[in-house]
């Protein structure tokens, strides 16, 4: 055939036009609501949003799987987006156990008559922890403290202690007020907000901002840390603890604080919790550890039910 | 039908854009298809993972109006993604952009395991293709649950269509845009080409006048400022200068187109007026065309000449009684004239392309072969007599084969010309016959007329003795023997004479008729005793003629005599005269009933002393006197036997003679 290599030819092309591959067959129309199943005798446990939730998960997942084995409680870490929901779900008792900073200890004390039970000891070894006042290094306006007065300050929070309530009381104690300052900003949330004020100052967006100390550590990997300066640290305060909601069965409450006591830093497993959580110690505490920060608080004017 | 060379170009051209649209869009619609559903998938891969990075906060929160957005807005992302939903570490749905519950098939129709990155199935729903991604969603290394993204496969069948179809579109219109331009490019020359065919066939057809290439725009005069009318190529319109010879432009090389065409490329002309290929090849079509009308014409005069030369050759050679023949190197005969086709009774075409092995006896062949491979080997002519059987009795041939050398060392053929010399040949005879005739005449004249005299002595002698003895004595009878014997030896020395033309001729005016009356009456007599009767004819008037006549009458006695002879008994001669058939000659006719004469002694009855008789019965001399006589009167003798006159089976003998008249020649004319 004279033209067959022609008719070949298209045949030979005509595969490519064709879809291939096989499709599991599934049936849409039956459907169903979705209803979230409440997990039965479960102890909700929150660590008050300062980081992202994933910091806060990843520094304390390995915590709570120790808890939950060790206590042998069904222990559940949820996410509260912000320090004031982190406060009313206590007050709902939606938080079982709260591990928050002491300025939200005592707010949450003196409004759900949360109760404190243990506190960590930092990484450095203190019981304590101060704020820091920072501002960029290049900034030559910015020496001393008295330097900050007309300047922007970003805070992390209202009710934040390390980032907010103790460099105000800071500030005070060196003739510092509120109104000195252009302008108070507090850091957007939900979550990070501690690294959203060391970028913001970094970025140059306001000329100091206040943090908890070790902030700078863990934005380390995100910005170059030498080009932010420490202009002054706080008072060392009571360090981060943990609280019980009004009524929790206090037996649950020893479960917790006797596996809290439990750990230790020289035990690898244990050491690798309290790595991942940023401490090193968990120590039994009490409401009257916290007093000092209700003095501060006093001080700046900071009325605990607001 | 077959098509033509437009068609074919055109064919061809469209074929070849339409093949190479073809391979370029099948293998490029495949590639750009596979590329596009991978670069599909990959999106529906990079969405599902982006949003499970973004779900993960939302998840750990249980925030499920954050996660209720970030489900709702990727959907809205795109019309070919059908659904996102979210499943918890046990597989159940956390949240799902379905409007009226979520469709539990969905929950396990994809799954991905914890070390995967992506999982994707195609889900078919019944009347749409689904592309389903299970991304799982992690925390560190704590799964917190699955995020499911579904994409319409048909929609990207679509945005694939789309591309096909803008290929598609590009791939014609640019096949239609390049057909145009290749039609635009391809009519004249397929146009030009097709003037040229026409002109070729014009040119089969005899029509030499052909106009191929346009008319001329731009010409010669125009550019060299030239005004000599004399150029052939001035103000010629269809023929360019170069192709021209005895153009007058003084750069011109003199000659032809091969001779000029060097010269002419150096040329302003040539630079600026010669065209593309194709218009160059129309010129030159035109130019040759020109040039083979004009050899043509040559050619016809030529071949006039020729054609009439080689009738008159052909005419020549068919008048030339000889034959002739031309044979090729392997002996096939080549050319022929009538001569050579009377001698075989053969038409022309008979015998051109026939070897002599079709044309003549094997024996003969084979000869003939063997004389014609001599000359082919030696190159030496040869001429010989051939003796040859014909239609007619035998014939002699001179014959002449000259072979036709090609190169020095090489003969390409042979020509061989013939004679019938079978007429010269008896002349010859007759000339030998003649020469030997006179010198025995000479030699019997010389011998007789010794004799002559001592016989003269003996018989008057004896006459003398005759005188003085008794006649009834026996010396009487011994000496009458004597005398008788020496008479006869005298009349035989006397023949001897007569045929050596010695004697004396005595010419006078006398009637034929009357000659042979006075013979006949002489043996008439003797005749009738042995039953021999003699006849006679004569004309009605006298046949009166000069000559010797008692000659004449001894050749009647002879000619009677051996008649008689011939018959021994019972017989019959006949004397006939009569006028001959030319004016003035006389024609006497001597026919027996005798035993007639055989073949081979026929020719030699004339020859002296030749005889079939006895003896005692003859001398051998009487015809060849008889021949002598009749030659001295410039006549002829012819012997038939049988005679003319009689049937075949009949024998006998007839002697034809023929004597001219003699009385218009003036006296003396008559040799003696």
């Amino acid at each position: 055939m004279k033209y067959g290599w022609m008719i070949l030819l298209f045949f030979s092309l005509l595969p490519g036009c064709g879809e291939n591959g096989s499709a599991i067959k599934v049936d849409l129309t039956k459907k169903e609501m979705v209803i979230l199943k409440e997990e039965p005798d479960v102890i909700t446990y929150a660590y008050l949003p300062q980081y992202s939730h994933t910091v806060s998960h990843t520094r304390h997942h390995s915590l709570i799987q120790y808890l939950k084995k060790e206590t042998g409680l069904n222990i559940k870490q949820i996410f509260p987006d912000t320090f004031d929901e982190h406060m009313k779900m206590v007050g709902q008792k939606k938080i079982d156990i709260s591990f928050s900073n002491p300025f939200i200890y005592i707010k949450i004390s003196q409004r759900y008559g949360a109760n404190a039970f243990a506190r960590i000891i930092e990484m450095n070894g203190k019981d304590k922890f101060s704020g820091q006042i920072i501002c960029r290094a290049d900034n030559a306006s910015i020496q001393t403290l008295s330097d900050c007065r007309n300047k922007s300050w970003i805070a992390v929070d209202s009710t934040s202690a390390g980032g907010y309530l103790f460099p105000l009381g800071h500030f005070i104690d060196h003739g510092i007020i509120k109104k000195d300052f252009r302008e108070i900003a507090f850091s957007p949330g939900p979550g990070g907000k501690q690294e959203k004020v060391v970028l913001s100052v970094y970025a140059g967006k306001y000329d100091i901002g206040t943090i908890r100390e070790g902030t700078l550590d863990v934005v380390s990997d995100k910005i170059e840390i030498n080009k932010i300066k420490i202009i002054s640290m706080t008072d060392q305060y009571p360090g981060w603890m943990y609280a019980a909601r009004k009524n929790l069965n206090k037996k649950i409450v020893e479960k917790i604080l006797e596996a809290f006591e439990k750990l230790d830093f020289n035990n690898k497993t244990h050491r690798e919790i309290l790595e991942s959580a940023n401490f090193i110690k968990v120590i039994a505490s009490t409401d009257s550890d916290f007093d000092i920060v209700r003095q501060l608080a006093a001080k700046v004017g900071i009325s605990l039910e607001e | 039908m077959k098509l033509g060379f437009r068609s074919k170009i055109y064919l061809g051209f469209f074929s070849l854009l339409l093949i190479q649209g073809l391979v370029i869009f099948f293998w490029t619609s495949q590639v750009m298809k596979t590329s596009l559903l991978e670069e599909i998938q990959n999106r529906g891969i990079s969405i599902g993972i982006n949003l499970s990075a973004r779900m993960v906060e939302p998840m750990l929160a249980m925030d499920f109006l954050r996660m209720k957005v970030l489900v709702d807005e990727t959907v809205e992302l795109g019309d070919d993604i059908f659904y996102t939903f979210v499943l918890d570490r046990d597989g159940n749905p956390l949240i799902h952009t379905f409007k009226e519950g979520f469709p539990i098939a969905l929950k396990t129709a994809n799954y991905v395991l914890d070390n995967q990155k992506v999982s994707m199935r195609l889900l078919d729903i019944g009347d749409q293709l689904i592309y389903d991604y299970a991304v799982p969603v992690f925390i560190n290394d704590n799964r917190l649950g699955t995020l499911r993204l579904g994409l319409f496969q048909t929609q990207a069948e679509k945005a694939v269509d789309k591309i096909l179809i803008s290929a598609i579109i590009t791939i014609v219109s640019a096949i239609f845009v390049a057909g145009i331009v290749g039609t635009m490019l391809l009519n004249p020359m397929t146009k030009s080409i097709k003037k040229l065919h026409d002109s070729s066939e014009q040119a089969l057809r005899g029509n030499l006048d052909v106009r191929t290439a346009p008319m001329l725009k731009k010409n010669c005069w125009d550019l060299m400022q030239c005004h000599q009318k004399e150029c052939p190529a001035y103000k010629n319109y269809h023929h360019r200068c170069w192709y021209m010879a005895g153009t007058l432009c003084p750069t011109c090389v003199e000659g032809e187109y091969a001779k000029k065409i060097d010269s002419c490329r150096q040329c302003q002309v040539y630079k600026r007026f010669s065209g593309n290929e194709i218009q160059s090849l129309a010129e030159s079509f035109d130019a040759m065309t020109l040039s083979l009308k004009g050899n043509l014409s040559d050619l016809k005069a030529a071949e006039s000449i020729l054609n009439e030369q080689k009738a008159l050759l052909q005419t020549t050679l068919d008048a030339i009684p000889d034959f002739i023949s031309l044979q090729d190197h392997e002996g096939r005969y080549v050319s022929v004239n009538r001569g050579f086709c009377k001698m075989l009774d053969k038409k022309k075409e008979e015998i051109v392309g026939k070897t002599n092995d079709d044309l003549f006896s094997r024996i003969q062949a084979d000869q003939y072969n063997k004389e014609d491979k001599s000359i082919f080997e030696t190159r030496i002519p040869l001429v010989k007599e051939n003796k040859m059987a014909g239609s007619k009795g035998m014939k002699w041939l001179h014959v002449v084969k000259i072979p036709v050398l090609e190169t020095k060392n090489r003969v390409k053929g042979l020509v061989c010309s013939g004679r019938d010399i079978t007429e010269l040949k008896v002349v010859q005879e007759q000339l030998t016959q003649a020469q030997k005739m006179e010198s025995v005449g000479r030699l019997a004249a010389g011998v007789a007329h010794e004799i002559n005299t001592p016989l003269g002595i003996i018989l008057g002698y004896a006459q003398l003795l005759l005188e003085d003895v008794e006649k009834d004595g026996q010396i009487y009878k011994d000496v009458s023997t004597i005398a008788k014997q020496t008479k006869l030896c005298s009349k035989i020395v006397a023949d001897l004479l007569n045929f050596s033309r010695s004697s004396q001729s005595i010419i006078s005016e006398f009637d034929i008729n009357e000659a042979i009356k006075e013979v006949l009456d002489m043996v008439e007599h003797t005749f009738s005793l042995n039953h021999v009767i003699v006849k006679h004819e004569y004309d009605k008037v006298p046949l009166l003629m000069r000559g010797d006549k008692e000659k004449l009458k001894q050749v009647f006695i002879n000619l009677s005599n051996n008649a008689f002879d011939a018959i021994e008994k019972n017989g019959s001669i006949l004397f006939k005269t009569e006028p001959g058939e030319i004016h003035n000659e006389i024609k006497i006719s001597i026919s027996d009933t005798g035993c007639g004469i055989s073949k081979d002694n026929i020719r030699k009855i004339f020859e002296p002393f030749y005889t079939t008789k006895g003896p005692d019965q003859g001398t051998g001399l009487g015809l060849s006197v008889t021949f002598g006589i009749i030659k001295e009167h410039n006549g002829t003798i012819k012997v038939y036997s049988p005679p003319l006159s009689g049937k075949k089976e009949e024998k006998g003998t007839q002697f034809i003679v023929v004597l001219p008249s003699g009385l218009n020649t003036k006296k003396g004319e008559i040799n003696g």
